[in-house]
């Protein structure tokens, strides 16, 4: 399998820069061989990211176009790209602090135009590259180097806000459901519109070690444990689901596959 | 040759525009074809006009959310095979910088039209200034160059705009159109003609796109989507786009070669214009908008009798310095009216004959 | 006439004092003129006063904004005050007399542009051509069929067919106040 994945991965590039449990790697691995499955063409393919650890899975690795832009404003770079050449497949993948924080006003505006683009947004909930400080993904009362108290702030629910703003294939899965997280990455390849997935990868190095999940089996069981398909989810009680994190798909996947 | 001559977009004659709207004219003259912008005073009627004619001709244009995504739509829309341009005016440029340089260091060829207002801050929106002359040159960080046409008048809102697209081109290299609302706004007889010189960006497979031998040549520039699996990054990178981030050989030759590729050319970019400086004691430097006022009181000047030169930059970057250095040596004294404080913050300042 | 003439159209912002500049800067383009144009700009041109400039010239323009205007044109009090003073010697001030008391007489021309667009097409927003129609026909800055082509071009819908009735009063307009 490993061999097969060979002919999408740049040659020349010794390997990823990822820690050791980071999910960033399964991530790499899932959008190749969603595109493996599919028999698409890698020329077709642009993958734009942007700044942080997430933005390092398309580029170098991907045998592919890649566009590595500034901080925050993928995005927008792979609007001007798509809209010029539309028989490009555009893929935005980067991480949560890129796509929400300093980039969270081009994701809702691309949301809002539709445009073609394929965005996956790898969400370790921390600032993974520059230190671990705090995101605005980071989940209530967990320890970051900028809140060395417990992040008083509320998190973004990443999917609502991208299906209010009127994304079409919205859908939210962790690397601990990798069966299911490449069906999404399929259906987003296919899908003709915004489509969005808001993929959960666990940073052992800095969210883990300031909140006792210090090694990779102990976040990879949390994010298990954490995640709930939708379906589970509707037997719970409030306070129940507080503790949660709800996966599945939103928006309306069905009328726009091609 | 990448050089081509191509029929005007207009039928040739004279046209009564404006500045702004002559910009959009020369933009689509050059083989523009894809806006990205976002509505800023008194830029605006570029973007309105360049919607339109877009529009008639099958381009792309896209109103952004804001400037910062103005410029990175249009930075990959030039990857993408378009050329491309935004307009706007002093807190769009700002907003805009972090991109620019961008642009620079990825060798992106794109236009920014800057049609400047008073500053600083929201300043006086509807009145002229000239107080980006050195955001436009410094305003990104890093060592890097740019080029800047400076026009006078709607008729080089329109040739410079070509030139512009043509210098970005040629040079890979993010390329102003430095205006300002007086000659934005200012209504104009544009001589159209019927044909257009312009420069298409170089291509040859294979080749690496980020490097030269010869710093004076530029490399060539492959578009996304024809299988050259491009690697583009804002990372210091070497000729086939491979992050480097850690060995200084590598940044330096980068960072030398994109500064030299512009100073080294120098030649065939900067362009000036002298009246009166044979017998000239006294002389006057300027560019852009200001350059009319003070051809008009250098003229009356010399009809009573003083014996007072003209100069004008017709390119603002890169600077010219030898050709003013050389001026400097047979005046006395060389006056620089411009709309703005100067670098001193005191209010014009006197070049020294060195 | 002069190699160089300048001209300043002053009023508040509505009565179509831009597009006056305009048409007559694209009617002087048309008759091969050198030509620049500069007027109000954003919200100083809707609803406070309003100005609006043309240098014609036989040569290229060195300074392409109005020093001293050689005609004024003014379609309100308020324009009327502030531009009536800086007029070059022999110079002439036309006015729409419907808004404008003048306090001086010498260079003044009186035209009742308003009132005649009332009376005649029922649409007080053709006075500014009316106004116009009637400068160029005492000065011959520009030709009445290079104005006529200038509307032809520049208006659109409704407003084109009034516009030409408009710059039919204003060439005619010496024989209106005769009639009165």
């Amino acid at each position: 399998m490993v061999r097969a994945m060979e002919q999408y991965l740049r040659s020349g590039i010794p390997s990823t820069p990822f820690c050791p449990g980071c999910g960033h790697g399964i991530l790499l691995g899932l959008v190749l061989r969603s595109i493996h499955a599919l028999g698409i063409d890698m020329r077709e393919m642009l993958f734009v990211s942007g700044i942080g650890c997430a933005a390092w899975i398309p580029s170098p690795h991907f045998n592919a176009d890649t566009l590595h832009t500034t901080h925050g404003r993928a995005i927008a770079f792979a609007t001007g790209a798509k809209l010029y050449n539309p028989k490009l497949r555009v893929m935005v993948i980067s991480g949560d602090g890129d796509l929400s924080s300093i980039g969270g006003n081009h994701l809702i505006h691309a949301a809002r135009r539709d445009i073609d683009l394929k965005v996956i947004c790898a969400n370790n909930m921390i600032y993974g590259m520059t230190g671990g400080q705090v995101a605005p993904t980071t989940p209530q009362g967990f320890t970051t180097s900028t809140t060395p108290l417990g992040n008083p702030e509320r998190p973004f629910d990443l999917c609502k806000l991208v299906e209010a703003a009127g994304g079409r294939y919205v859908a939210r899965y962790s690397v601990t459901q990798p069966l299911a997280l490449m069906e999404s990455i399929k259906k987003s390849l296919s899908f003709k519109g915004f489509s969005f997935i808001e993929v959960l990868s666990p940073c052992v190095t800095q969210f883990g070690s300031k909140n006792l999940l210090e090694s990779a089996p102990k976040i990879m069981e949390w994010a298990m444990e954490k995640c709930i398909p939708r379906e589970e989810a509707e037997g719970l009680s409030r306070e129940e689901l507080e503790e949660k994190i709800i996966t599945g798909e939103w928006g309306d996947v069905e009328d726009s596959t091609d | 040759m990448a050089w081509k001559r191509i029929k005007a977009s207009l039928p040739p004659g004279r046209y009564y525009l404006s500045g702004n709207e002559a910009v959009a004219e020369g933009a689509i003259a050059a083989g523009c074809r894809f806006y990205g912008g976002y509505p800023i005073t008194p830029s605006s009627e570029t973007m309105e006009r360049m919607a339109h004619r877009l529009g008639q001709i099958g381009g792309i244009f896209v109103q952004m959310e804001d400037e910062l995504s103005s410029i990175a739509a249009v930075i990959g829309a030039s990857w993408a095979g378009a050329k491309a341009m935004t307009a706007t005016s002093g807190p769009g440029l700002s907003l805009m910088m972090e991109n620019i340089g961008y642009a620079t260091f990825t060798e992106t060829p794109c236009i920014i039209v800057d049609i400047q207002r008073a500053g600083p801050a929201t300043g006086q929106a509807t009145r002229v200034g000239s107080g980006d002359i050195m955001q436009a040159k410094w305003g990104s960080h890093g060592d890097y160059q740019i080029i800047a046409v400076s026009p006078w008048s709607v008729q080089e809102m329109y040739d410079g705009t070509i030139r512009a697209f043509n210098f970005a081109e040629r040079y890979r290299v993010p390329t102003f159109v430095l205006g300002d609302e007086a000659v934005g706004h200012l209504r104009e007889t544009l001589e159209i003609k019927p044909w257009v010189r312009v420069f298409d960006r170089k291509k040859s497979r294979g080749r690496p796109p980020f490097d030269s031998k010869n710093p004076r040549q530029i490399p060539p520039m492959p578009t996304f989507g024809e299988g050259e699996t491009l690697l583009v990054t804002g990372s210091t990178h070497d000729g086939h786009g491979i992050r480097r981030t850690d060995d200084p050989k590598v940044h330096s030759r980068l960072v030398r070669r994109l500064n030299d590729k512009i100073l080294l050319n120098q030649q065939h970019i900067v362009d000036t214009e002298e009246f009166f400086i044979e017998d000239s004691v006294l002389t006057v430097l300027c560019y852009g908008f200001t350059a009319r006022s003070a051809l008009t009181a250098v003229k009356e000047l010399r009809e009573e009798g003083h014996r007072v030169g003209f100069m004008r930059l017709k390119t603002l970057w890169p600077f010219p310095h030898e050709r003013v250095a050389q001026l400097s040596q047979g005046v006395e004294k060389i006056f620089v009216p411009e709309m703005n404080r100067g670098p001193g913050g005191r209010g014009g300042h006197e070049i020294q004959p060195v | 006439m002069s190699k160089t003439v300048q001209i300043r159209f002053g009023g508040f912002g509505g009565q179509g004092i831009v597009l006056a500049g305009l048409l007559l800067g694209r009617a002087a383009t048309f008759e091969g003129k050198f030509v620049a144009g500069s007027n109000s700009y954003g919200v100083a041109a809707r609803g406070a006063a309003c100005r609006s400039e043309v240098v014609i010239s036989e040569d290229p323009i060195d300074f392409p904004q109005v020093t001293i205007p050689d005609i004024v044109v003014v379609m309100s009090q308020r324009a009327y005050d502030l531009f009536s003073r800086q007029v070059a010697k022999g110079g002439l001030i036309f006015y729409d007399s419907q808004f404008i008391v003048p306090r001086r007489r010498r260079g003044m021309v009186e035209v009742p542009a308003t009132e005649m667009a009332l009376r005649n097409v029922e649409e007080k927003r053709v006075a500014n051509v009316i106004l116009l129609a009637a400068v160029v026909a005492q000065t011959g800055i520009v030709s009445q069929g290079a104005l006529l082509r200038a509307i032809d071009e520049s208006v659109k819908g409704k407003f084109l067919e009034l516009n030409r009735k408009a710059a039919a009063l204003g060439f005619h307009w010496k024989e209106e106040i005769h009639e009165r």
